[in-house]
């Protein structure tokens, strides 16, 4: 009775393998777009994505002796990703807290740091795919564009610029994954983030920059918008000061939240 | 199977969980009572790993709740039905919880039809579903691993009638195969319908445990509720043979057994027009013996602890 008992009284765990990984990523990347947020965010962006390549192509379409190159058209296309897809990155941490999911998503994976990391690497697959299917678009834009306006299409797109404007777009992404996680609230971070990656740079600082010199060198310094631009050119000559402005950047907006923000997800207790 | 053991936790000067010592055994359902903010919730979630305790511990199947490999697949947990996103239709959060898990498409299909879902429900948004059937839906997420133990928070609030009904014959059936069941509740009336076991928990502290004829025995004080055409006669017999007779409501409360009451009663020829056992129910029992720690100076009334693996009184104003 008693060695009866006593195998009942303990669970044997030995033939249970961990979740692993990959599945984790899986299961991340289905929650962030499994909703209707994350549905409308995503279609949101195809329909602007569509709107900025017709847009392109109309003004090619209707203005002789204007071309647009493949850098020109990946950037435009790059544009309409940064709007509206880093809400998607804040979502994935902080509706855990709002729509109080953490509940179960800490219970049925009690390693938050594993959780985290997934949920890292679906924010990071979100952005690349993304950045492929808008280039991709570019592409085809820079095609049609060459036929409208009768001139030959310029794929002067560097592998470099590519990879450049890839790395801008993953910081911002993980700019909105930090916020997120350091504020585990879903209204505070978006307007954090929106508030200090678009609203700032293209209302304030730009007018700041255009008018006073002392502005146009001290906000590189604390803005991921500037502080990016001299990496950004096609033929880029990069100081030692541009490299410390964008280590900076990156620091106060991109490594300080997802420390911070680690910390709180590890510590704090999802009611 | 699970084995709580002298866990604590402390919010700063606030104790919500002090001391807790208990356990739950495979092949019964334990009922986890105790009014609203007396420590249950905290203690499950304790268990879970969600919250870390300030000190002891908590097992499940001798192993801490974070060493479980894939949880999921051993321990079923509901802690609270409405914490899933109310965007998500049921069938979807079923399906995230059974791909987490690394379950088969199928489970979720069965699940939803053991708890009564069907097609156009599970394929409604949780916003829109009734308490009732949150409930349920929770019920079916904590059984998807198909696990040997389930820890669930108050799963019977919000259930009509047939519904609790329901979710005792699904856990008490779930125990007879040999799992392990524990469910809290505030009411009483739910978990004595449900559990085999109770432990009493009030401000944090475990004030009384074992199974419910334990724990109705806890009430060691003998007594009758009388009454009788002649109520002095009745009232002057009694109390000549030495008992202490007291007005109850329309009646009259003894210290004494239903046959002494009755011996008494013959020899004085006293006509009895109501007789009956006046030992408290398990509600007046539980209200009891949480009430020192609702208000202080009201220890005097608990009754004897009971030894062996059971009742402890807890001593007043330990809290704030």
């Amino acid at each position: 009775m008693s060695t009866h008992a006593a195998e009942r009284a303990t669970i044997d765990v030995s033939q249970t393998a961990p979740v692993p990984f990959g599945r984790l990523v899986k299961v991340e990347w289905r929650k962030m777009i499994d909703t209707r947020s994350g549905f409308w965010l995503l279609t949101i962006t195809a329909i602007l994505l569509v709107f900025a390549a017709a847009i392109s192509l109309l003004v090619v379409a209707l203005n002789d002796g204007i071309t647009m190159s493949a850098g020109a058209w990946s950037q435009t296309m790059s544009i309409p990703l940064q709007i509206l897809l880093p809400a998607i990155a804040i979502l994935t941490v902080t509706s855990e807290w709002s729509q109080r999911t953490g509940l179960v998503t800490f219970t049925l994976v009690p390693h938050r740091m594993q959780l985290i990391g997934a949920k890292a690497a679906a924010v990071f697959l979100l952005a690349v795919a993304t950045i492929v299917l808008a280039i991709g678009l570019g592409a085809i834009g820079n095609i049609v564009a060459a036929q409208i306006g009768g001139y030959d299409a310029t794929w002067n797109l560097t592998a470099y610029e590519l990879f450049a404007s890839v790395v801008v777009q993953l910081l911002f992404f993980f700019m909105a994954f930090g916020i997120g996680m350091a504020l585990l609230n879903t209204p505070g971070a978006i307007a954090v983030y929106y508030i200090a990656a678009l609203l700032l740079p293209i209302m304030v600082y730009s007018t700041l920059m255009a008018f006073f010199g002392w502005a146009e060198s001290l906000i590189p310094w604390f803005d991921i918008t500037y502080s990016t631009v001299p990496f950004l050119e096609t033929n880029p000559d990069i100081s030692g000061t541009d490299v410390a402005k964008l280590v900076t950047s990156v620091v106060i907006w991109v490594v300080l939240p997802i420390a911070i923000g680690t910390r709180r997800v590890l510590t704090s207790e999802p009611k | 199977m699970i084995e709580v053991n002298a866990l604590t936790r402390k919010y700063g000067p606030f104790t919500a969980v002090d001391d807790v010592t208990f356990s739950c055994e495979p092949g019964r359902v334990t009922g986890f009572l105790g009014p609203n903010g007396a420590g249950k919730t905290t203690t499950m979630r304790i268990m879970v790993g969600l919250t870390p305790p300030t000190s002891g511990r908590a097992t499940i199947g001798g192993h801490l709740y974070r060493d479980i490999p894939n949880p999921g697949r051993h321990v079923g947990v509901l802690l609270d039905a409405g914490a899933q996103h109310a965007g998500r239709t049921g069938r979807e959060i079923l399906t995230i919880g059974a791909k987490t898990m690394g379950l088969p498409a199928s489970r979720v299909d069965e699940m939803l039809e053991m708890v009564s879902l069907d097609d156009t429900e599970a394929n409604r948004r949780l916003r829109n579903y009734s308490l009732g059937m949150k409930q349920r839906l929770g019920i079916a997420h904590a059984l998807l691993g198909d696990p040997e133990v389930l820890i669930l928070d108050e799963p019977a609030n919000g259930l009509d009638p047939a519904g609790i009904r329901w979710m005792r014959d699904l856990l008490t059936g779930y125990a007879r195969r040999g799992g392990t069941v524990l469910l809290s509740s505030h009411l009483l009336n739910e978990v004595e319908l449900i559990a085999d076991n109770l432990v009493l928990i009030g401000r944090g502290k475990i004030v009384a445990q074992g199974d419910k004829k334990t724990l109705r025995s806890l009430d060691s004080t003998v007594s009758s509720l009388v009454d009788a055409l002649d109520r002095d006669a009745l009232v002057k017999g009694l109390e000549s043979d030495g008992y202490t007779v007291t007005p109850d409501g329309t009646c009259f409360r003894v210290n004494a057994s239903t046959a002494d009451v009755g011996r008494s009663a013959l020899e004085h020829l006293v006509v009895l027009t109501d007789l009956r056992d006046g030992a408290m129910g398990l509600e007046d029992l539980f209200l009891d013996l949480t009430a020192d720690t609702q208000r202080d100076g009201a220890a005097a009334s608990m009754p004897p602890a009971v030894p062996a693996h059971a009742a402890q009184a807890t001593s007043e104003g330990a809290h704030r």
